[in-house]
């Protein structure tokens, strides 16, 4: 399974971010509703809705009944991402991928350790303050505390701050 | 309306790309004429493509100020105001009188006087209010509100003599005065106070007879009038003499004579050409009368009795307004010139030389400013430059009051600054402006690497930005909605120290 939805998505959030934008989509695959659970679980966007190719009614984005996909409307379905901004600054600022549809690049767990404290291991630098991870790895797509904590490793995604 | 007319609503409305629909009947037809000869497809001189050719985005989004996540005056885009956003502020700040206020109106006022109210509601556009008429907020504006409708003399420039003011023209003959006129000015100006007999003359024997014996010599006079011009003359000459006696007795002060501000002021006021010292449009100031009109009894010394005589010259006032900080404190306040520059201007007269100077300031407790001034005189740029960084200090963030949150990275032009937040006790491993930037505020443990271009300039300006842009912990946690925690704090059982 190719990466370059995710590397799609993380540019297209960025720009998105930047232009200081409320609700945006990107493609629905399987792939990229991972990567967005994950988002959300760690904070950085405020919902995820499957919808059509206009953007659901705002007022209604945690209500909303999501159609069922079907073969006749997956080739419409995107998902729709609410940015998150406090004092007037987004929350998700920096999307950074690490791997690359050209190099992929994987961490096991005691890379991903050094790692969270601040250490370069491998060809990833050690986080920063507020910069956050992000992995896939056999139990989904997962943020690198997550993952130090079931003890995985994979393949790094992100680098999202 | 014609826009042409009114450059600030042109300026507007041009802004907002509505300039070829506003302007009038006449002027959209020349461009259509125009327009018609130059062939539409000229050649571009832009690589960007124009906004009708740029993709649009294929699925539409919505912005976050219509979801009422952020507030409109936050982004720097949206400087450019809009034809609505000028109505609706025009419609809720200058609204039309209501029926009720109506007639609240009449019941106060003449219907000659609602007439008159009316006409001038109706002359005056409210779009021009919002467009034109309000108060600066900018650096540049006057230090007070005036409509310039009074001319004030203090303040004001003077107006033109023609108006029929006190003020004469200069006189087209005037010159400087000989010794004679001198001489005559000055008897002039002294028998303004004078005391006794004309100044330089006393009476003699011949004044004291009656006219027809002047001119006869004093052995033809008859007995009697010689006697009595001797006992008048005897009697002046005693007189006098006693006067120079109280003079003497006084300590040489004629009662009624000129003080020392009368002299002052013939030195400083009284004309020296032959002008009959009229005032004139010169370039000298008029000097100013005992009291002056508008000011009398507000004007306190400068001198502030809490700064216990520390700023004798006033450097420091403006900064105390503006700081709100006493004197003794701004004088506690480390500073550091970190660069000065020989800069010069290339005008028609030459190179015109002047120094420019960079200079730090701090308290050493996380508080630092950068200020910068360029003078002729470098210990005027100096001078201002410290007061410069005074004015501009702004508090850091600082990890454990010893060194900075995490890793920050600034960017002035080529220059690139990384600085790394260290363990205690490593101390400042950074070059040599970097270093008395971090002394000045009170940063301890660093490292930093400017990995691209190393001008100085540059350099400290990226510094003090990187120092001022740090990450708050707080506000990531808060925006995310996640608990962060300080490991290192944690692990210490919360020591901070």
């Amino acid at each position: 399974m190719g990466i370059h939805s995710i590397c799609n998505a993380l540019s297209h959030l960025q720009n998105a971010s930047r232009a200081k934008l409320g609700l945006t989509s990107i493609p629905n695959t399987k792939y990229n509703l991972r990567f967005a659970l994950a988002l959300h679980r760690n904070g950085f966007i405020s919902s995820v809705t499957r919808a059509g190719l206009t953007p659901p009614p705002p007022e209604a984005l945690l209500t909303f009944e999501t159609e069922p996909v079907t073969t006749a409307n997956v080739s419409t379905r995107r998902l729709w991402l609410g940015l998150k901004y406090f004092n007037n600054k987004p929350v998700m600022s920096k999307l950074e991928a690490v791997s690359t549809p050209k190099r992929y690049v994987t961490a096991e767990y005691r890379q991903l350790a050094k790692i969270s404290r601040g250490f370069q291991a491998g060809h990833v630098k050690g986080l920063n303050l507020g910069e956050t991870l992000f992995l896939s790895t056999d139990k989904g797509v997962l943020e690198i505390r997550e993952a130090l904590e079931k003890r995985v490793g994979g393949m790094v995604l992100a680098r999202v701050s | 309306m014609s826009v042409a007319a009114r450059p600030a609503a042109r300026r507007l409305t041009s802004s907002v790309g509505v300039l070829s629909s506003t302007t009038s009947t006449t002027t959209a037809t020349t461009t259509a004429i125009i327009s018609s000869q130059i062939p539409l497809c000229r050649r571009s001189f832009s690589s960007t493509p124009p906004a009708s050719g740029r993709r649009k985005p294929r699925f539409r989004n919505i912005t976050a100020r219509d979801l009422g996540l952020i507030s409109p005056t936050s982004q720097k885009r949206d400087t450019v105001v809009t034809g609505e956003q000028i109505d609706d502020f025009t419609a809720k700040k200058f609204p039309k009188y209501t029926d009720a206020e109506k007639a609240e109106l009449r019941r106060m006022y003449t219907p000659e006087q609602i007439a008159a109210l009316e006409a001038g509601e109706a002359s005056i556009n409210p779009k021009d209010l919002t467009i034109q008429g309000r108060l600066r907020t900018d650096v540049y504006r006057l230090p007070y509100i005036d409509d310039f409708a009074e001319h004030q003399p203090i303040i004001d420039k003077r107006p033109p003599a023609s108006r029929g003011r006190r003020i004469s023209p200069p006189d087209p003959n005037a010159r400087f005065m000989n010794t004679d006129e001198f001489v005559g000015d000055l008897i002039e100006w002294a028998d303004k106070f004078r005391v006794g007999e004309p100044t330089g003359t006393l009476k003699r024997l011949e004044d004291f007879v009656p006219k027809e014996w002047r001119k006869v010599r004093e052995g033809q006079w008859p007995g009697e009038v010689r006697d009595q011009a001797h006992k008048d003359f005897k009697k002046y000459l005693q007189e006098e003499i006693n006067k120079a006696a109280k003079y003497q007795e006084n300590g040489g002060v004629v009662p009624g004579g000129p003080t020392d501000a009368d002299v002052l002021s013939y030195i400083l006021e009284r004309s020296s050409m032959t002008d009959k010292n009229i005032q004139t449009q010169s370039s000298l100031a008029l000097a100013l009368p005992d009291k002056v009109p508008g000011v009398a009894g507000l004007y306190t010394a400068a001198v502030d009795a809490a700064d216990e005589g520390l700023d004798e010259t006033g450097v420091y006032q403006d900064l105390k307004r503006r700081t709100g900080m006493k004197v003794q404190e701004i004088l506690k306040l480390q500073s550091k010139t970190l660069l000065e520059n020989r800069v010069s201007n290339q005008t028609r007269m030459g190179k015109i030389a002047s120094y420019l100077v960079f200079t730090v300031v701090g308290n050493g407790d996380g508080w630092v400013g950068l200020g910068s001034a360029k003078s002729q005189e470098p210990s005027l740029a100096w001078q201002k430059a410290r007061l410069d960084a005074i004015a501009k200090m702004k508090p850091i963030r600082r990890y454990e009051n010893r060194t900075i949150y995490g890793n920050v990275e600034a960017k002035v032009s080529g220059t690139v600054v990384k600085l790394f937040a260290r363990p205690p006790g490593f101390g400042l491993r950074v070059q040599h402006r970097i270093f008395e930037i971090c002394r000045a505020a009170g940063i301890y443990d660093l490292s930093a690497r400017v990995p691209r271009s190393r001008n100085p300039m540059n350099t400290v300006k990226a510094t003090v930005e990187a120092l001022h842009n740090q990450k708050d912990p707080e506000e990531i946690a808060m925006g995310r909605g996640r608990k962060l925690v300080d490991a290192r704090k944690v692990y210490y059982g919360g020591a901070t120290q």
